[in-house]
Formats: C-alpha cells, structure tokens, sequence
C-alpha cells in the first residue's frame, strides 16, 4: 500500500467510525430511557436509528474493501 | 448548572449528545462548524467546550485561539482518530482536555464535572507532574531544553557550570546531574562562600593532623569524599581569588595535596559549580581566573528564571503543596484561582521564593480546612532590589544605564567622588571623565 492510499484508507475508517460514535451516543440514550430517566419511547427512536446506523456502518466498509480490491481499478500495472 | 457549547459537524451525534447533557442538568448550546462556534462565543461566555477536533472549515484548535487570554472555559477536545491524542497533549495547557471518539455519557459526565472540581483532586491518585531525572520539574520548552543538556552531559564525564539566578534551583540541577549519570560515588555539596580563606583550603582539600590550629585531627576534603561521584561547588565566584591556583591545580591534575601534607592523593569526581553571576559579569569582574573558567565550565548550563516559564508554576506549586501536607498531615489543595495567582507574579526570588510563599500559605492556613489562603498581593523583601533591575530595559543604550548608576551611586556616598569611584568599580579619574562628558562637572570640582 503506498502513502497516498494509506491516506485515503485513514479517512475512510474515519468516515466508517462516525456512525459507530454515533451508536454509541443512542446507546446511552437507550439506557437512560429504560432507566426511566427519558420517556420509554425515545428508546425506541434511538433503536431504529441505531439499526439505520449499524447498516450504514456495513455498506461504507463493504465499500472500503471494493476501493482496495486488487485489479478493479483502471490503473494497470 | 454550566453553559456548554457543544461543536460538532455530525448533527445527529449534537442531537443526541444534547439531550445527554441537557438531561445531567446543563444548558447546551451547539454548532456545527468553527463560524457557528466563534459567533457563540462572541455572544456568551461557556464553563466548557466540548470540541470536535476535525470540523468542516478547519481544525476545532483554532476556537481555541478566540478564547480570551486567561478565560476560565474549559474545553475537552473530541477527537476520532487516537493518534491525534498525543499532538493535543503537547498543545493544550491544563484547562484543556480530550476524549476519544466513540464517546459514553460517562466521558461527557467525566469532562463537565471537573470544571467543578479542584484540577487537584485526582493529583492525590497520580501526581500531576513528573521529576526529570528524579529531582527536576517543569514541562515548558526552556526546561525540556535543559533537560536535554542534562540528558546530553551526564553521558561524559564533563565539568558542569550553572548559571543562574538566584533561586532557580542550581543545586537540584546539580543532584539531577548527578542522578543522571548513574555513577559510583557520591554526591557531596559545599559552598564555597561560606568558608573563610583560611577554612576553604581545608574544606576542599582536607588537612592532615596539626596542620593549623585546631587541626586535631586528619580530614578529607570534599574532593576526597566525592570520589567517583558528582562535587557540587556553589557560589563559586566568591571563592577568594587567591585559593584558585590551589583549585586549578586539582582541576589539572586530579590529585590533592591536604593542608599540611605532602603525599598526592588520586581523586576522581565531575566537578558542578555553580554562580548566580552571569558569564559576561564573570569575565568581566575578575571574580574567577580565566583559566579556572574554562576548567569548570567546560559545558555551561544557563538555568532559565521562574518568570520565563510561568506554565511550570501550577505544577510546582502542586510539588510543593504535596511535599508540606506529607510532612504535616494535612489535605491543602489548590484553587484554580489561586494557582492563576502565582501565575501572574513575577517571582523575583524564583522558584526559592516560591516553595518559601507555598511554606507560608500552608501556616497560615487552617490545618482542618482544604483550603490554602493566600495574601492578598504576593510580596517579597527583596523585590525592591529587583525594580531596580527591572527598570533596566530592553532598548536601553549602556551609556544611559552608566550614567543612571553613576548618579545613584554618587547620590548614596553624598556626593563623595572617590568613595562613588570604589563602589563603582572604576578609577576617579575615569567617574570624573564620565561626569565631565555628561557635562556635569563645576571647574572647582
């Protein structure tokens, strides 16, 4: 791997984190609800967004692996 | 309750981590980007920040360079990436911290509570700093320099000149010297301008029995006693200028004759001195053979003032409140307030005046209280002796500070020209020449 897509791959994992913060953010938000801090129904606000986040999380490291598989790009060797 | 500004590109992250803090019972403001954040911050005044470090128009640091100088907001870094952990670190000073993406309601509770606490309550699990070589303290840039030089000399077996004001702390450089250079022998400290001519020969050398008076028995001198260690020799320009050649000699030829005998005796030791005098002052007052100079500095190490690294202060002041409650008993803590305090004084006296005003403040204060109390104004004796000095400033030609001198040493000795010429220095016939350029000089003078 050379420099510039190490780069590349650095702001991809950055990218693919943010919706792991953001889970982790809902989390709390869950936890407080079942601990009857919030209303229960936030909880399940935040769970769906949670799901919506966990699938975002896949398709942008699927994504990742198809940016760095050998031979798809135009480039040739 | 505190104001909390909350910046972050990811809106939905704000709006979650909003309703976190909202519900711990804080009032939040947000923003998604660095204009957002500075318009906030033009408009209110926050107890706390929370910062992405990565924002759409730059980096989160640079809101930090809009906080007023001195501004007591506390601001905790966000940041995704954990090696950007260490850079933060470097760049913040103490009110700043960080927390690694992803965050727990934890975190955020963890960074907003310490704005309340003392920075000092978590210093009783780990102190908040660190001794360089086992005796030195300070982070800023002048001493991570110092520490290198330190680092650098304790590898050879150099002679080691310090320099420095008063009160900087040139013996702890002294035994941090010595620590770093992991050898044998010990470490022996003398002074050399607390010896008379006569007892500094002994002091130095030892004496055999019957060599003097009162000699009544043998003794080794410190040389002797520093044999493979560090000899640290303060005040070493008020050595009388005569017991130089004695010293010299050593320094050549690392053997010692004691007072009173004959045989040489081997003796191996690196020799630390150290002068408060400055080195131009050295050369130029005569206080120090030319030759013995370049004997003991063979590596000169200037000590920087106190005043030249104020961020050192919190920490040293927390170094020597943890030292007085071990010795005491007691629980004293400082107040962030308290601690901008010292910050802003100039500490003539250096760090000396600072662990003696942190003693004071400890026996002043109620030994059942947390609480130190400090004077209202930070006052020395000695100060007055520093406006003098202060007075001098950059810009200012040599010619106008001699001729200030002159006159104020002429107004001390009433007028008495030879008695100004002494104190000065100079010849009378030199002060009258002076006199007469500043055109101040009557023809029956």
């Amino acid at each position: 791997m050379n420099e510039q897509q190490f780069e590349q791959l650095q702001i991809d994992v950055h990218d693919a984190r943010r919706p792991l913060n953001r889970i982790t953010m809902q989390a709390e938000l869950i936890k407080m609800a079942l601990q009857g801090e919030i209303p229960a129904e936030k909880a399940l606000q935040a769970l769906d967004k949670v799901i919506a986040e966990c699938k975002s999380c896949s398709e942008s490291l699927s994504s990742l692996v198809d940016k760095f598989r050998p031979g798809t790009e135009e480039t040739t060797e | 309750m505190l104001t909390v500004l909350l910046v972050d590109d990811d809106t939905e992250f704000l709006d979650v981590a909003c309703t976190i803090i909202e519900f711990l019972g804080h009032e939040v403001l947000t923003a998604t980007n660095l204009e957002e954040a500075k318009d906030w911050l033009q408009k209110e005044t926050f107890d706390h920040i929370l910062l992405d470090f990565m924002l759409p128009d730059g980096s989160g640091l640079h809101l930090l360079e809009s906080l007023p100088d001195g501004s007591p907001t506390h601001v905790t870094l966000i940041t995704g990436h954990p090696s950007v952990k260490g850079i933060i670190k470097d760049l913040c000073g103490p009110k700043v911290d960080y927390l690694v993406k992803p965050i727990q309601r934890e975190d955020i509770e963890q960074a907003l509570s310490q704005k309340n606490k003392p920075r000092t309550a978590s210093a009783s699990k780990k102190p908040a700093f660190t001794k360089h070589f086992g005796h030195l303290i300070g982070e800023s840039a002048c001493m991570q320099e110092l520490y290198k030089l330190v680092g650098r000399v304790s590898k050879t077996q150099a002679n080691v000149m310090l320099l420095g004001e008063s009160g900087v702390g040139k013996e702890v450089v002294a035994a941090a010297i010595h620590a770093a250079s992991e050898c044998d022998g010990p470490y022996v400290a003398t002074n050399c301008g607390a010896f008379s001519k006569e007892l500094i020969g002994s002091e130095l050398f030892g004496h055999e029995k019957g060599a003097f008076t009162g000699a009544v028995g043998k003794k080794e001198g410190v040389f002797e006693q520093a044999e493979n260690g560090t000899l640290f020799l303060d005040e070493i320009t008020e050595m009388p200028i005569d017991m130089q050649p004695n010293l010299l000699r050593v320094l050549e030829n690392k053997v010692v004759i004691r007072v009173g005998g004959t045989k040489t005796i081997p003796v191996n030791c690196r020799v630390v001195s150290a002068t408060n005098r400055a080195m131009e002052e050295i050369a130029e007052s005569k206080v120090l053979r030319e030759d013995i100079y370049f004997r003991l500095a063979v590596f000169p190490i200037t000590i920087p003032p106190l005043r030249e690294r104020k961020e050192d202060i919190p920490m040293l002041a927390e170094f020597f409140i943890q030292q007085l409650n071990d010795e005491n008993g007691t629980q004293y803590q400082w107040q962030s307030g308290q601690l901008e305090q010292l910050c802003s004084y100039d500490w003539p006296g250096n760090v000396r005046e600072l662990r003696h005003f942190v003693h004071r403040a400890a026996i002043m204060s109620d030994p059942e209280s947390r609480e130190l109390e400090l004077p209202k104004t930070i006052e020395s004796p000695f100060a007055k002796k520093q406006n003098l000095s202060s007075g001098l400033k950059a810009g200012r030609t040599i010619e106008e500070v001699e001729k200030e001198l002159i006159y104020a040493t002429l107004e001390k000795v009433d007028g008495n020209k030879t008695t100004a010429a002494e104190m000065l220095g100079i010849s009378t016939k030199t002060l009258y020449n002076r006199l007469h350029a500043y055109g101040d000089l009557s023809d029956n003078d």
